[in-house]
């Protein structure tokens, strides 16, 4: 550390330069863990919101919720702890000025996925809405009547959830038979048990069901095949890991060239006796050190990019993610410096002194 | 008893025709306390002679002995480590780290040996030499000599118990040669060490108890 802090010291400009490459890359980084874990609450918020273990879908619907049609008969099929009923639909909804894609739920008031209402109160009569508070930063506000895109029926908004979009479109959570009116008009009447699928809390996911027409799918499963979702984390984490090898890249090439700029003095310290380990640490602690602070700096302007934002950016960071993305850099930046350790030892003493 | 030994060293570069002997068939001996000048012409293998002294090259043939170790069949790594405990060297390039203030250039060497001097022995040392003031400035803010000094400094701080110059005066004018000859004469005697110091300067070889002449590759004993 002695030699490596006072060269930092002295070549100030120089190692500036090399953080700040590395603050970049981690800048990035961050930025980007950020946008993904962002766009994945925008996709599974409401999902996440259920704290459920497992979803009940019919085995031709391909684990998909708009596709899956059911009625409320199968929960007599079904063994669990706790279950809840939902039908899901979507739908444009508009309160004269804005407009909002809505995915509306249709459940029962007193069962598990019922939300806790952060402003306003639960519905009670028929067409009555909780909204997610997204559409309150749309400019949607309680008392608002909503027109649907494909319904002549009229919701209004009486109160509002935290946290609860569905495939990136803000919840209205609604009575069964609100969503049914919602969903098939005049024909709801006929259609009073239809549902999409039912809400599983339950240890042993095994012996749910000996329906052969349904499907039990696991929470995280049933997640990762909402349109778009793995296809979006997907393209986010490649571009991470890529950003993980070229800051690795970067940092061997920036050390292997400081290294050979010192080779003869090294070779100096070297013919005095100073031991290639102890030059190798101190080329370890240096990278240590720039990476440490290229690390935390892009850390905290990650973070207050974020903090400045629109809404709209879908950013939400994971503080447990970053630090662990964090830590890889740091591994990796020094998994650079391994090639200047290599360097370092077979400089021959002799040839520094040019005695 | 010896603290230095050479035997039966030789030393050549290249093959053939074009092969240099630049240490022909040598034998050698230093006691501690002694202060011994190697002088001989540019070329005559002075340098040759003092680095394989001090283990920074392996011999082509013969035994180098450093306090009763046979440092001819060690590896680099211990080498390293006898050249750290046993040995100054004051090279003729400057060994300076040029990111260390003069202090701090001590300070390298506590960070990797022990045993090196007391505050007031460096103190002492810092005055000796004249560069007591100059404690927190870099090498590239002080003068060739100035620099010369400070190498001859680390050298000593380490207490080896042999040092090796590699003509050290050069960069010096002739009040500073005979100052720093003085001093590694006063090193040598108080501290029982022993210093072999490489030099074209003849004028210099009054401070020494031994004088060496090199020519082609030899080394031999002048009369004094
Ligand atoms: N690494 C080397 N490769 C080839 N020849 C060398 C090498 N080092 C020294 N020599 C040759 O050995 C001879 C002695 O060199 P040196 O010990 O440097 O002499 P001095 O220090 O007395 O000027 C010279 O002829 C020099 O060219
Ligand atoms: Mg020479």
């Amino acid at each position: 550390m002695f030699l490596a802090w006072n060269e930092i010291k002295k070549n100030k400009l120089r190692f500036i330069l090399i953080t700040g490459v590395l603050m970049l890359v981690s800048y990035l980084v961050f930025f980007l863990s950020g946008l993904a874990s962002g766009l994945e609450n925008l996709n599974r918020e409401a999902v996440d919101k259920w704290e459920a273990t497992a979803i009940v879908v019919t085995e031709e619907s391909d684990k998909s919720l708009p596709q899956s049609s059911m009625t409320l008969d199968d929960i007599d099929d079904i063994e669990a702890e706790d279950t809840a009923v939902i039908g899901q639909f979507n739908a444009i909804a508009t309160n004269g000025g804005k407009k909002a894609n809505v995915a509306i739920f249709g459940i029962e008031k007193d069962e598990f996925i019922m939300p806790d209402v952060s402003q306003g109160e639960a519905f009670s009569k028929n067409n009555e809405v909780i909204a997610s508070d997204a559409l309150l930063e749309d400019g949607f506000e309680i008392g608002d009547t909503l027109d649907l895109s494909s319904t002549e029926e009229k919701l209004t908004i009486v109160g509002f959830t935290e946290d609860a979009r569905f495939n990136a479109a803000p919840v209205l959570y609604g009575d069964l038979s609100t969503f049914q009116r919602v969903k098939f008009g005049e024909a709801a009447e006929t259609k009073g048990d239809q549902i999409n699928g039912i809400v599983l809390r339950v240890d042993d996911l095994s012996n749910v069901t000996d329906n052969e027409d349904l499907e039990v799918v696991e929470i995280e499963t049933f997640i990762t095949n909402l349109p778009g979702y793995t296809e979006q984390s997907l393209t986010l984490s490649f571009m991470i890991y890529f950003l993980f090898v070229i800051s690795s890249v970067i940092v061997a090439i920036f050390l292997y060239v400081l290294t050979v700029q010192k080779i003869s003095l090294f070779g100096v310290m070297k013919a005095q006796g100073v031991s290639n380990g102890y030059l190798s640490r101190s080329v370890i602690a240096q990278t240590f050190i720039l990476a440490v602070i290229g690390v935390a700096v892009g850390f905290a302007l990650a973070l207050i990019t974020g903090a400045f934002l629109p809404g709209a950016v879908p950013v939400s960071f994971d503080i447990a993610t970053m630090v662990m993305y964090g830590l890889i850099l740091i591994a990796v930046a020094i998994m650079g410096a391994v090639f200047s350790v290599w360097t370092i030892v077979k400089i021959d003493p002799l040839k520094a002194i040019g005695g | 008893m010896a603290i230095l030994e050479l035997n039966q060293v030789t030393k050549s570069f290249g093959t053939g025709h074009k092969k240099v002997d630049a240490l022909k068939e040598t034998h050698f001996q230093a006691e501690k306390g002694e202060l011994i000048a190697v002088i001989g012409p540019s070329g005559s293998g002075k340098s040759t002679f003092l680095t394989i002294a001090g283990g920074l090259q392996t011999p082509t043939g013969g035994e180098v002995i450093i306090n009763n170790q046979n440092i001819t069949e060690l590896s680099e790594k211990k080498r390293s480590k006898i050249r750290l405990q046993e040995i100054g060297f004051i090279l003729q390039a400057s060994n300076l780290v040029p990111f260390l203030t003069v202090r701090n250039q001590m300070k390298l060497l506590d960070q990797v040996k022990k045993d090196n001097m007391t505050k007031e022995e460096l103190t002492q040392l810092y005055e000796g030499l004249g560069i007591s003031d100059l404690l927190d400035k870099y090498p590239a803010d002080l003068s060739g000599g100035e620099r010369q000094r400070v190498a001859i400094a680390k050298a000593l701080y380490s207490n080896p118990s042999i040092i090796l110059a590699d003509e050290p005066t050069a960069s010096l004018d002739s009040d500073r040669a005979y100052e720093v000859m003085e001093l590694l004469q006063r090193e040598t005697k108080s501290k029982k060490t022993t210093t072999i110091v490489v030099t074209h300067d003849t004028r210099l070889i009054s401070y020494c108890d031994k004088v060496y002449k090199m020519t082609d590759g030899e080394i031999r004993l002048e009369e004094t």
